[in-house]
């Protein structure tokens, strides 16, 4: 690919900025903290693709963008780079989350039961008009039951482990700075379990589905059923410079399981993200299910899926087709015109064939 | 050094950090402000904001990966020979510094009554929301019926 050095358009592209921000007019603190309140599953997921968990500046970044999500996450992923890495925390582990919402397709009766926790699942898809003239939606509050649900819930993978339906897998000894981390070092393949893990945590939610579905239609091996899926807070556990672990705050978490039958076992995908987002880890999870001996070239394929759903690079592709390709261009205009030129002289140059009679 | 433990054994240290890191802003400000002028003095060794990186397990082969980073405050002091510390979620950068200043105070006894109170009143006042959060989970619980 060629390029060449151009001027001019410098008042064209300050004033074309200023159209893009004028449209959206000041952004004030009230905006910011309005986007944030009002809107928790796009705060969410722009958090879990930009990697960066604070809902102040997700907000502010949905606000400076016009809520333009490949812009917005863009602006999380540069302004994360200006911050130092104060340290790594203790791994979160399912049996400690605060669970706000666990249930299960693939067993009725899992220990611990199942709590739907907030979701839109089973409600009307009914578009509130009336707001619109004027009238104010007033959500019905929640009838709290007497007793709280226990914070914390039991592992399914781990009953089905004790019920010889799976291996228990073995826990991982890397812990800290230990642990693969794909914002350090360069995503190979075959990559790791950890990159792969860390890369669909910050995968873009709408790739992750296309070839999640893809896979779930029958692109993949194994179709999924949800083993369990869990909206929860976990905590960040650091230590004090005296030595002791402490809790210092909790972040929103989603964790899907898919499993599938796999010889005389079920095979189990996983996946997991910072914020609420469930489409999300379901499709990664089935991508995680799937990606094991999928053919080379598939959806379900490991450099496949970490590649094409990575949302920065590919939304940045994307867009750079849009900007100007002239020497690129005009060379395959060269080539076209020099091509339909030989044509024609090659045209010219054949002698009309006599027929044997003439 | 000390440590909160050794002052409030009842509470242990990582209680005592937890609750200051989850306490309300404002309070936890208002609190420590007053303290200050009962220690030694205080040098700040550090107060900045960064990022912590989550790792989690992966329960179908136990992998620990990274999550992603959370924007976190972190202020480091001492006030003669006591070090304080104090790390919270977010980028108010006094808060974090009441934080460690309060672990100084319980770690150096001074008014352990009051840091006493205001840590119960905090961790009362958490437990509570989070009561609240679980029985309003409670009331979404499946109970089916098979036919």
């Amino acid at each position: 690919m060629a390029y060449v050095a151009t001027r001019g358009g410098e008042r064209a592209i300050e004033q074309s900025e200023r159209l893009f921000r004028a449209e959206m007019g000041e952004i004030t603190p009230n905006r910011v903290t309005e986007i944030r309140t009002a809107m928790p599953y796009l705060v969410d997921r722009v958090m879990g693709e930009s990697s960066l968990y604070d809902e102040d500046l997700a907000a502010l970044a949905l606000a400076q963008t016009g809520g333009e999500l490949y812009e917005a996450v863009l602006l999380l992923r540069a302004w994360r780079t200006t911050q130092p890495r104060l340290t790594v925390a203790e791994p979160v582990t399912q049996e400690s989350l605060f669970t706000h919402r666990r249930i299960s397709a693939a067993f009725k009766d899992i220990p611990g039961g199942q709590v739907l926790g907030p979701t839109l699942d089973y409600a009307h898809r009914i578009l509130a008009t009336d707001v619109l003239t004027g009238a104010t939606f007033q959500p019905v509050p929640v009838d709290p039951a007497s007793t709280p649900s226990p914070a914390q819930q039991p592992s399914v993978a781990a009953w089905q482990a004790e019920n010889n339906l799976l291996t228990a897998p073995t826990t991982d000894t890397a812990i800290g700075n230990d642990i693969p981390d794909v914002t350090r070092e360069p995503l190979l393949f075959p990559a790791k379990r950890a990159h792969t893990l860390q890369s669909l945590a910050r995968a873009e939610t709408g790739g992750v589905l296309a070839l999640g579905y893809a896979a779930q239609r029958g692109y993949g091996q194994a179709h999924p059923t949800v083993n369990e899926l869990r909206l929860a807070e976990a905590d960040i556990r650091v230590r004090h410079p005296c030595g002791t672990v402490f809790s210092a705050g909790r972040v929103k978490v989603s964790q899907a399981e898919v499993v599938s039958k796999k010889d005389t076992e079920l095979g189990l995908g996983f996946a997991a993200t910072l914020g609420w987002n469930e489409v999300k880890v379901i499709a990664a999870a089935t991508l995680d299910l799937n990606a094991h001996g999928a053919p080379k070239g598939s959806p379900t394929e490991e450099e496949f899926f970490l590649y094409h759903t990575e949302g920065v690079e590919s939304s940045g592709f994307c867009i750079h087709f849009k900007l100007p390709h002239y020497v690129t261009f005009q060379s395959s205009l060269d080539a076209m015109r020099d091509a339909k030129a030989k044509r024609a002289v090659s045209k010219t140059d054949v002698k009309p064939q006599m027929e044997p009679a003439e | 050094m000390t440590i909160a433990q050794d002052v409030l054994p009842e509470w242990g240290h990582d209680a005592v950090l937890s609750t200051l890191a989850r306490a309300d802003a404002e309070r936890l400000k208002a609190f420590a402000e007053p303290l200050i002028a009962d220690l030694p003095q205080i040098e700040v060794l550090e107060n900045r904001t960064g990022l912590v990186m989550l790792p989690m397990r992966d329960t179908a082969q136990g992998t620990h990966f990274h999550l992603g980073e959370i924007l976190m405050s972190e202020a480091r002091i001492t006030a003669g020979t006591q070090d304080g510390y104090g790390m919270r979620r977010g980028r108010d950068l006094e808060a974090v510094m009441a934080m460690a200043v309060i672990d100084v105070a319980v770690a150096l006894g001074v008014s352990t009554a009051e840091c006493l109170a205001f840590l119960a009143a905090e961790a009362d006042a958490q437990a509570t929301a989070d009561h609240d959060t679980l029985c309003r989970v409670e009331a979404t619980r499946v109970n089916m019926e098979t036919f």
